[in-house]
């Protein structure tokens, strides 16, 4: 049994249907990428397996429970974390308050939370900056504390939703360096991207919507290759080249 | 910058405002020693019931963002909470004036499941909205409250020094309170919600129950501000809950600093002071607390405790840099 299973999930906007009967399995310890131009659907797919939207139609399962309908806390809670594309750290408070809010949300005490939020401050080279205030930071360093935010206590699952774009490649690096060992280590993921030598690295699987659907899935490498992939989104040099950044 | 071994950031800065508010308060506590005239006194008694209204008006919109035009209308019915139960049953004020606290938190608790739900201006709309409800109801249910002629409240000391002291440890007690809870972790989260409330929800984050706790405890705040106001003028009426009332409250918070626990202290007591002093101008004081609001909210965003805070910083910053010179 996949560890999140989601079958003929459906979003529609009025007219729009955003996520028009998408199914996919995504299976303990993997990594699978979710790619596909900009409006295919990713980011409102994320949006309803985390919480933040209500599907007009399918099913999500999470350790085969249906968890469609709940909401973001109860989602939280039952471990499937979500990092946004547009940061949401909090502005007003340090970057080490802000993993230690997160930690004390998860029901860790205030010591092992803290404890935790310097481990991850070290681990993501933030430790110089863990005074200052969330708003104070780059956008690549808030990209970075809201990715750290996200393993206060390991989740089930962990949503990326374009963790990579607008960081610095040393960040970028940082934060790719912890995605492959905590996968290593049985987490799973689910990594929306649009660096594609990023996701060829790191997922051995993936799936790529267009309007929508699932357009293609299967071997990150199988996927890059098919024929509708590289019409719908890679273009032919992109393929030919086999890396650099998916269109759109 | 050295990091100490586990840094507690939030909890330092809290504990500085709270070291400041606690000078603050002794600062008060010491005006009785130099200021015997009892008309003064009297402005300073009713500065610290502003200061507690604005006390439990920071915790929900500068502690936890959220927007609610009812503090005055929530003193009212704390006020009103004292006024009734003394003049039709008799409570004595040791039952009366703490449930000035526990109606009105009731009341926000019942409302705050309706309404912060909603956020931004719904939140504030609906919240004025209930606000001139409550104050027409009051107004008008002439066989229950007397309408406009107001109640008379039992005195707790005829002695104008025993009143001064008596907000004086009301204003602290409430001050220390707050400063503990946005100490816990339950303050952790009020201020994770106003940076951000998708965020602060998904992180675990109980937005709504946490809100409502917040919006519970600011209106029993401005409550019991309110029973113990009533028992110091000896009468309530309707005129405590009026929207102008707000105004004060909101124009006290800006000046003073929202999102600290020293501005709504200092923002009070200067304002209200302030306001005595400019009354026989006739109505040109809420012009210039108005303009003062606008000045504030637009290029001075943490209000004068912002601008304490920079200026000493920027003396630390100068001797240190003159030290390193020598």
């Amino acid at each position: 049994m996949a560890l999140l299973e989601v079958r003929g999930v459906e979003k529609r906007f009025g007219g729009l249907r955003a996520v028009a009967g998408v199914d996919m399995d995504v299976n303990e310890g993997e990594l699978l990428g979710l790619i596909g131009p900009n409006g295919s659907g990713k980011t409102t797919l994320l949006n309803v397996l985390s919480g933040h939207m209500r599907a007009d139609a399918g099913q999500v399962r999470l350790d085969g429970v249906s968890v469609l309908g709940l909401d973001p806390t109860e989602l939280t809670r039952l471990g499937v974390l979500r990092m946004f594309q547009m940061t949401r750290v909090f502005n007003r408070v340090s970057a080490f308050d802000n993993l230690l809010v997160c930690g004390q949300a998860m029901g860790l005490a205030e010591t092992g939370a803290g404890e935790r939020a310097v481990q991850l401050l070290t681990e993501l080279k933030l430790t110089h900056v863990m005074h200052l205030d969330g708003g104070q930071l780059s956008g690549g360093q808030k990209k970075l504390l809201e990715f750290g935010a996200c393993f206060m206590v390991p989740p089930r699952i962990a949503l990326l939703d374009e963790p990579f774009a607008a960081v610095h490649p040393t960040m970028k690096e940082t934060m790719a360096a912890f995605i492959r060992d905590r996968n290593r280590h049985g987490q799973t993921f689910i990594l929306v991207s649009h660096d594609m030598p990023v996701v060829v690295e790191l997922c051995p699987r993936s799936v790529c919507m267009n309007a929508g659907k699932v357009l293609a899935h299967g071997p990150t490498a199988s996927v890059l290759n098919d024929t509708a992939v590289i019409e719908a989104y890679l273009g032919e040099e992109v393929a030919a080249g086999g890396g650099g950044s998916g269109r759109g | 910058m050295t990091i100490p071994d586990h840094p507690n950031f939030l909890r330092n800065r809290l504990t500085q405002e709270m070291r400041l508010a606690l000078a603050v308060l002794v600062a008060l506590a010491l005006v009785p020693l130099a200021v015997g005239s009892p008309y003064w006194l009297g402005v300073l008694i009713v500065s610290m019931y502003f200061a507690m209204l604005a006390v439990g008006w920071n915790l929900l919109a500068g502690y936890t963002g959220q927007f609610s035009l009812a503090p005055a209308a929530f003193a009212m019915l704390g006020g009103y909470t004292t006024g009734l139960l003394s003049w039709h049953w008799k409570v004595p004020l040791a039952i009366s004036l703490p449930m000035s606290a526990v109606v009105p938190g009731l009341i926000g608790l019942a409302l705050g499941r309706i309404v912060l739900r909603l956020s931004g201006p719904y939140l504030a709309l609906t919240t004025l909205s209930f606000a001139e409800i409550a104050r027409l109801v009051i107004y008008n249910s002439i066989d229950f409250t007397r309408g406009d002629q107001g109640l008379n409240v039992p005195a707790l000391t005829e002695s104008r020094l025993g009143n001064y002291y008596l907000f004086l440890g009301a204003l602290a007690a409430v001050t220390f309170g707050v400063y503990l809870l946005l100490r816990s972790r339950t303050g952790r989260f009020l201020q994770a919600i106003r940076d951000d409330e998708i965020g602060a929800a998904s992180r675990g984050i109980d937005v709504v129950r946490t809100k409502t706790l917040a919006f519970l405890l600011s209106c029993a705040i401005c409550g019991f501000a309110g029973g113990l106001y009533g028992s110091f003028a000896q009468l309530v009426s309707p005129e405590l809950g009026l929207i102008s009332q707000t105004g004060i409250v909101i124009a006290m918070v800006v000046i003073g600093g929202m999102g600290t626990l020293v501005g709504p202290l200092i923002g009070a007591v200067l304002v209200y002071v302030a306001s005595e002093m400019l009354r026989d101008a006739g109505n040109i004081q809420m012009i210039v607390f108005a303009l003062l609001v606008i000045v504030f909210a637009r290029f001075f965003r943490e209000g004068l405790w912002g601008l304490a805070r920079g200026a000493i910083a920027r003396t630390r910053r100068g001797s240190a840099g003159a030290a390193k010179g020598a």
